[in-house]
């Protein structure tokens, strides 16, 4: 993922239409605002008019009456937990997958083309389609009558079930969540692996440092405002995710996703109505604040 | 950083790879168990088929994803052709809208959706079309933007428009097809994103592949791992096969080159 388009010259010379185009202006806005309009009323008609009446219903009460008190809901009771719930998940689903996608990263950039080429396929097919595929392929195998489960008892003497784990609970969901998040990390933290030079290394090894040196000294250093940001990406990436958790806990785990669609699919309490729109502020909410450490986190490494 | 495979390299590569696609393996096996679980056939796959409710379903799925397809490279082709063109200073803005959809949580989304859409829009599951659009935007945005700053845009529009073409021409003969591969990545993107969403369709309450996937593990799990194991391979077969068009592709022509 790169973060920096190539800027160019304007282009001025590019036909006679665009030149005269490009004298017009309306209100004080250039003319050239026109050919991005249908992509505007696009994304504003079908995205920030659905998030504005969100917002808008989450500020009212039942009554239609100016309020917060959806909000002050958020911090107590079932939505609380909920918010851990969907906090825990997205932390231990990025830091188990952070630590495996970069391990792959680092082994896979020295691999040749066509192996990189079809491990970051594979890798774009688990994270793009995952949800409910992901969600029935786990279940099959990691279930109590699945094959992993299975050959763990049989081979290894191991009962993945005698402990807290089971494949439709908290743990079990986290298992299926580091499968598409580790495929992630590897898509969004190769580019920055990269970019690590090999003079760099040959430098390094001119001057006598180790190999631990190197890691040291140029390696962490170099990688870890892109592993941070890869980091938040997961966290969001985790914290928001729907359609896997759904299908495999048919919405008994406290998690904030799950919560709002109970709540949209009509099982709303009376007096609550707006509460899932609250929620989903809330999420947008945590959401915003991942993206902006993720933007802080850009800029302070491009000034590096 | 090319430097030869250490050991160290190597186990990492084939303890990943093991991991990653033994659950797919253990799947695939799940899906060909016979009935209780005895022997192995390939009942469940037929199952499926003889449901009422599945070739609607994923006829609805292919109908919203070729369409979300059309739909979203008629909007963003000419959209980041221009921008680069013409509306350089609203890049910015460009690139930041088709950002957004990442940050914001599909499922708040689905519940503006819910309340914002008119009911004539929500009675048709074309609506969808609309919601993929959007959940796709950031993916193709960068995408095509890759795929555009590649190629020399401002010589080859200018060489086309004084040999007498068009604008639309131009974009349709000379940008498009200069610009293939990122097309069709963009268009691998959104179909398979689209044919994989799961969120949107179920709390808006249409009934595509996924939903009726879902639906149909509470009668016979061994159907939906069987659907879940057939999706996931079509993918990604297809998916090897467009990683490797570029290779295909320039082989045919390196053939091509010595036939001639």
């Amino acid at each position: 993922m790169s973060h920096t388009p190539v800027s160019r010259a304007p282009v001025h010379n590019v036909g006679g239409s665009v030149r005269a185009f490009k004298k017009f202006s309306f209100l004080g806005i250039d003319r050239t605002f026109l050919g991005i309009v249908p992509f505007l009323a696009l994304i504003g008609y079908f995205f920030f008019y659905p998030i504005a009446v969100v917002f808008n219903r989450s500020i009212h009460d039942s009554h239609n009456h100016l309020s917060i008190s959806t909000y002050k809901a958020l911090f107590s009771g079932d939505y609380r937990a909920a918010f851990i719930g969907s906090f825990e998940l997205a932390a231990y689903s990025m830091a188990i997958s952070a630590v495996i996608g970069a391990a792959i990263c680092v082994a896979l950039v020295k691999t040749n083309g066509n192996t990189k080429r079809v491990i970051s396929a594979i890798a774009g097919v688990l994270t793009s389609t995952g949800g409910i595929p992901l969600a029935f392929s786990f279940i099959a195998s990691f279930g109590q009558e699945g094959l992993v489960t299975k050959a763990l008892l049989n081979i290894f003497h191991w009962d993945i079930y005698a402990g807290a784990f089971d494949i439709y609970n908290f743990w079990g969901i986290l298992l299926v969540y580091c499968f598409f998040q580790a495929p992630l990390m590897v898509i969004i933290f190769t580019p920055a692996v990269e970019n690590l030079k090999v003079e760099w290394q040959e430098a390094n090894e001119t001057l006598g440092g180790s190999r631990l040196q190197f890691i040291r000294h140029i390696t962490i250093p170099v990688l870890f405002p892109a592993f941070l940001s890869s980091c938040l990406l997961l966290f969001a990436s985790g914290f928001s995710a729907y359609a896997t958790a759904a299908a495999m806990s048919n919405g008994t785990i406290p998690l904030v996703p799950l919560v709002i669609g109970n709540l949209v699919d009509g099982n709303v309490i009376a007096g609550e109505a707006n509460q899932g729109d609250a929620l989903a502020m809330g999420m947008i909410f945590v959401s915003i604040i991942v993206f902006a450490f993720y933007a802080v986190v850009l800029r302070i490494a491009r000034k590096k | 950083m090319k430097r030869g495979l250490r050991i160290g390299d190597r186990i990492i590569l084939i303890v990943a790879g093991f991991f990653f696609i033994t659950p797919f393996l253990a799947a695939a096996e799940y899906s060909l168990r016979g009935y209780g679980g005895k022997g192995h056939t390939f009942a469940n796959y037929t199952w499926i088929f003889k449901q009422i409710g599945f070739s609607p379903a994923l006829f609805t799925s292919l109908r919203i994803a070729a369409l979300s397809v059309a739909l979203l490279l008629l909007l963003m082709i000419p959209t980041v052709v221009y921008v680069q063109l013409a509306g350089r200073k609203w890049a910015r803005l460009v690139e930041i809208m088709c950002l957004l959809p990442i940050v914001i949580p599909v499922v708040s989304l689905a519940i503006g959706a819910q309340v914002a859409m008119p009911k004539t829009l929500q009675s048709t599951s074309y609506e969808l079309c609309f919601f993929y659009v959007i959940i796709c935007m950031p993916y193709v945005y960068r995408t095509l933007n890759t795929g555009l700053q590649a190629i020399s845009l401002p010589t080859l529009v200018e060489a086309s428009s004084s040999l007498g073409a068009t604008g639309l021409k131009t974009l349709i003969l000379v940008i498009v097809p200069a610009i293939g591969s990122a097309t069709l990545g963009a268009v691998f993107i959104t179909f398979a994103i689209s044919m994989g969403e799961y969120a949107l369709a179920v709390l808006l309450h249409f009934h595509t592949l996924t939903t009726w996937a879902t639906n149909a593990s509470q009668e016979n799990l061994y159907g939906s791992v069987a659907i879940s194991v057939g999706s996931l391979f079509s993918i990604w077969i297809l998916l090897v096969i467009f990683a490797y068009v570029p290779v295909i592709k320039s082989a045919l022509n390196k053939k091509k080159e010595t036939v001639e």
